[in-house]
């Protein structure tokens, strides 16, 4: 049986079960860092990434839901993080439609939810699952320290890329670099709650074991997106050419 | 560690912070300058975090679009939108009592 860890050594262990496994090998996000993916392909990706993200408002919603009234900045966090998503400022899913119209697809298509693929959808009820079932401390390591902490550093590479190597401009990007401050926020105040909640060996335990599954939702979602839209078009090889010229931090793109 | 002095309401306030430091993230999180620094959206929009750069600027970074296209003329007066700046070195900045109105606000 493993120790209780103090939060020093249970945040470190968070954010190595949050690394995973070989998520930066994924196909799709090597494609994108070399700028071999179309618009056609990034639309694709844009049309799936809706349904993912877009009811993150509505698992957070779930966790609020059933977290117990004691933990009251628990909760005000959560409500704080579903208006800023919906309403703070401009709605986020708005901007990643208007990424999408830039890839060439239109609105009616991002928002029809027969244009995701089987595994978005399974990756989209995973969170749905882990939101109305999962212990409301454990929900928030795997949605909010596992998945949304790691969108600033990943979107803070992926925009330069965006901009310089697909001739973007700043405002079709700009679902990107909107994160990089409120999901920061949103990631470090889940650090807090988890860090403080989860105060017995099994808690930090199934918050470590979430964090991990959370990863391979990640990587399974992004694997899928490679062979349904991309592999007819840009075969593993040709990758395994690019992947050595890849910089280390540019693989990661895409695992949020 | 960078230290950083903020003017707003008549008092000064001063904390450090770590390199490549976000003000807008700190206050999120409830720390130093947490509940002295007014801002909002977080993703240069509001312009509620806006503050006018008394001593520091030249280690900025040039204001990026989000910059110019919220604050226009104002930049010319030392103004910057503080959730756009990840901070590196000293700097003292001042908040004025009413917020900036932003040249182009968020969607309705």
């Amino acid at each position: 049986m493993p120790d209780l860890m103090n939060h020093v050594e249970f945040r470190a262990a968070l954010e190595n079960a949050i690394k995973g496994k070989s998520a930066n090998k994924a196909p799709f996000s090597i494609a994108w860092a070399s700028g071999k993916l179309s618009r056609a392909h990034l639309a694709r990706w844009a049309e799936n990434h809706y349904h993912y993200v877009g009811p993150f408002a509505d698992y957070l919603a779930y966790i609020y839901a059933r977290m117990p009234d004691r933990y009251t900045d628990a909760k005000d966090f959560l409500l704080a993080n579903m208006y800023e998503e919906e309403i703070g400022g401009d709605r986020h899913t708005d901007l990643l439609i208007r990424f999408a119209k830039a890839c060439g697809t239109t609105e009616e298509r991002v928002k029809d939810a027969d244009n995701m693929t089987a595994t978005t959808r399974g990756l989209q009820s995973w969170c749905y699952a882990v939101s109305m079932r999962e212990d409301p401390i454990v929900a928030v390591a795997g949605l909010v320290v596992g998945l949304e902490s790691q969108v600033p550093s990943i979107y803070r590479k992926q925009t330069p890329t965006l901009r310089e190597k697909y001739k973007f401009t700043d405002e079709e990007v700009e679902f990107f670099d909107l994160h990089i401050v409120s999901d920061e926020i949103h990631g470090e105040r889940g650090y807090q709650i988890v860090l403080e909640h989860a105060d017995t060996v099994d808690l930090q335990q199934r918050c470590l074991k979430i964090c991990e599954v959370g990863a391979q939702m990640r990587l399974l979602y992004t694997t899928a997106l490679y062979y349904d839209y991309v592999a007819k078009d840009i075969p593993l090889s040709e990758l395994e050419q690019v992947e050595s010229k890849v910089p280390e931090f540019e693989r990661e793109l895409l695992q949020a | 560690m960078p230290t950083i002095v903020l003017h707003r309401g008549g008092q000064i306030h001063r904390g450090e912070v770590n390199e490549n430091t976000n003000l807008v993230v700190r206050a999120g999180i409830k720390q130093f300058p947490y509940p002295n620094l007014r801002y909002g959206c977080g993703m240069g929009k509001c312009a509620k975090c806006a503050s006018r750069i008394i001593d520091g600027a030249e280690h900025l970074p040039a204001p990026n679009w989000k910059e110019k296209k919220q604050l226009g003329a104002k930049l010319e007066e030392g103004y910057r939108l503080i959730c756009q700046l990840w901070l590196s070195h000293d700097l003292e900045l001042a908040q004025d009592d009413k917020p900036l109105e932003p040249l182009a606000p968020a969607s309705p």
